[in-house]
């Protein structure tokens, strides 16, 4: 263990992942606080100049600008009642309130020190649950893979804020998508349409990229352009944080620990962690009165469970290879590249880079308070920056980006048709993260399921025989009758005060 | 771009029956029950029977419509005219232009040119457009040819690294 820990040390004391990290921190910062890209489109962007470092450094990119995106766009919420990224979007309101009271510094301070705290709890919940359950999982078979992929897709239609039949479709799609190419059990050319391009399948991450950035660059052709931001003083940040946290511990605990759930859950990340902990913390406080009015408990719940909400992803992603949310879909495409597949003997045969990475989410979340506090003094500056000279730039790192995935033009071509496809199913109500999660996963549901259909020998039983199996299958047929059950109740209900006055 | 959910639901069926029947058309594995043509029928009959759910408006009770902030002293919108939606198709297509052309122009111009069209769409005027043109393609070639050794291509203008 000892050792285990030193080694991972000396992976991370390299100066090409000190470098590493405090550039991608910084780039986090910078682009979690521009309003319209968020933190998956900050990490999409990042795995291009992943494949040339070495795996620990490219991890550590990924896990330091995550972390710092999820804080920095509650800048621009407090400051504008923008939300730089949608996992601020939740308590936006509540920030700027306080601005407009003259609490900005009460506000951001609270930002940096409940989401550095959030952090270091979702950590420490990566770091108990993670090897325990990869024991459990060593004895998995085919089966409970299939039902656990399954329950992961499920529970990312149900957790959406849209309707469940439109995410189920919407990772449909996703499924369908990761259907093209030869990659499957019979090897033949499967919907390439004699496109050779097509026979290896469609790359993740272009289709990633193409869905968070370059649909957000079409979304940003179509609305105003946020208003710059004034110019001001701030007092000191941190202060009267310790007081906060004193008073308010039982909601910055309940906080964290609704994020680590909500994160481990697959498909739902850092935004649902948000919304939930702020409904969470306004039903359970005692002056719910306050909320909305620049009341700081809210902000102190649900700063503290989105940045919980991003260590625990990595929880199933590691384990099983189903991401926890859309950012861990992105980092468990990059854990593939760098021959660290995702699985429970990750934690037995490379115990040293699973420390390593515990090492770098702990090490970017203390670093998170000084740069967090520079990035709000600075935050005026590089808020003046107007968008129509962030997106041509973000345009080209698109381009570049996917074209260096496989240094062909393919990659250019798929990242434009998803940007379109993003586009049209944000427009019109299709969760784009179940989507994704169905791209990312749907190789490993498909041979988990075919793999057990061979061995079953077309019988269902052997799906249901093994205990962890059986569990995992009653909880997975709840997931899919849960919705419909929801339904009919919701019908009943409609219409018996319709019925009541009639009989 | 919101379309009528009977549109967007009737489009799922035909796209799921397409793939399920795409599927079943798909060789078997000589001695297996199963083979590539199991998974396709059944994620193209899920859609289907999602896309047919849509269209009769079953589920869309749940949809929360998106709250939209007001912007406080922001930018007035220009009154949307019927082609306004169409420049969202801008940035695809750039890109797409990107494709058919950087092998002959190179890097430096294809990517000037697109920084251009897309700073000037989103109303930067021609003083920002400029510099930002020259700019930021010579910064990105610096950063991915130079440092990380992405081939980019050279075309008419070779970068002096």
């Amino acid at each position: 263990m000892l050792n285990t820990l030193m080694e991972a040390f000396a992976l991370i004391s390299t100066w090409e992942v000190i470098i590493a990290l405090l550039a991608a921190s910084v780039y986090g910062l910078v682009i979690g606080s521009l309003p319209g890209l968020s933190a998956t489109m900050a990490t999409a962007l990042l795995v291009p100049v992943t494949f040339y470092l070495s795996p620990i450094a490219a991890i550590a990119t990924i896990v330091a600008a995550s972390t710092m995106a999820i804080f920095s766009g509650d800048i621009p919420g407090a400051l504008l009642r923008i939300p730089g990224t949608p996992a601020s979007a939740a308590y936006a309101d509540e920030a700027y309130a306080m601005t407009r009271k003259g609490e900005a510094e009460l506000a951001l301070g609270a930002g940096v020190w409940f989401s550095a705290v959030g952090g270091i709890a979702g950590t420490l919940s990566l770091m108990i649950l993670a090897p325990p359950l990869a024991e459990v999982a060593l004895s998995f078979s085919t089966f409970e893979y299939f039902w656990l992929a399954f329950l992961g897709l499920m529970c990312a239609t149900l957790v959406a804020r849209s309707s469940p039949v439109k995410a189920i479709a919407a990772m449909f799609i996703g499924l369908l998508v990761a259907c093209v190419g030869i990659e499957n059990p019979g090897g033949v050319p499967r919907f390439t349409f004699g496109f050779t391009d097509l026979f290896g399948g469609i790359e993740p991450i272009p289709a990633l990229v193409g869905v968070f950035a370059v649909a957000q660059v079409m979304r940003a052709m179509l609305t105003p352009e946020p208003p710059p931001i004034p110019k001001r003083k701030f007092g000191s940040i941190m202060a009267g944080q310790w007081k906060l946290t004193r008073k308010y511990n039982v909601q910055m605990t309940r906080g964290n620990i609704i994020g680590i759930i909500i994160g481990v859950l697959p498909g739902a990340g850092a935004d649902m962690a948000a919304w939930v902990s702020y409904a969470m913390s306004k039903r359970f406080s005692k002056e719910p009165e306050k909320f909305g009015t620049g009341h700081v408990e809210g902000l102190v719940e649900a700063g503290a469970s989105n940045n919980a909400s991003i260590a625990s992803g990595w929880v199933p992603s590691l384990l099983f290879g189903i991401p926890g949310d859309t950012i861990a879909a992105i980092a468990i495409g990059v854990l593939y590249m760098k021959g660290l597949n995702p699985g429970p003997t990750l934690f037995t045969e490379k115990a040293s880079s699973m420390y390593a990475i515990y090492l770098m989410f702990i090490i970017a979340n203390l670093l998170m308070i000084p740069l967090g506090i520079v990035m709000i003094r600075l935050a005026s500056h590089v808020l003046r920056a107007p968008r129509s000279s962030i997106m041509p730039v973000i345009m080209l790192c698109c381009a570049v980006g996917s074209f260096a995935i496989g240094n062909n033009m393919f990659g250019v071509v798929t990242v434009a048709t998803f940007g379109i496809i993003g586009y049209v199913m944000e427009a019109n109500g299709y969760p784009v993260a179940a989507m994704v999660l169905g791209v990312v996963m749907g190789t490993m549901v498909e041979q988990a399921f075919v793999t057990s259909l061979i061995k079953s020998d077309g019988s269902i039983l052997p799906f249901f025989e093994r205990p962890i199996s059986a569990i995992l299958a009653a909880l997975a047929i709840g997931a899919v009758i849960w919705p419909v059950v929801l339904w009919l109740w919701q019908r009943l209900k409609r219409k018996s005060p319709a019925a009541t006055p009639a009989g | 771009m919101r379309l009528p959910d009977r549109v967007t639901g009737s489009f799922l069926v035909v796209l799921g029956a397409a793939a399920a029947y795409g599927g079943w058309l798909l060789p078997p594995v000589p001695g297996q029950p199963v083979g590539p043509n199991v998974f396709p029928l059944v994620i193209g009959s899920g859609l289907a029977l999602c896309g047919l759910a849509i269209t009769f408006g079953i589920g869309s009770t749940f949809e929360e419509e998106e709250e939209i902030i007001p912007i406080e002293g922001g930018a007035v919108r220009p009154p949307p005219g019927k082609l306004y939606g169409l420049r969202a198709l801008l940035p695809p297509a750039l890109l797409l232009f990107y494709v058919a052309v950087a092998d002959r122009l190179g890097f430096i111009i294809t990517a000037a040119l697109i920084v251009y069209a897309t700073a000037t769409a989103l109303g930067a005027r021609w003083k920002l457009a400029l510099p930002l043109a020259v700019l930021a393609p010579i910064g990105i070639h610096l950063i991915f040819s130079k440092l990380l050794r992405v081939p980019l291509p050279i075309g008419l203008l070779p970068m002096p690294w």
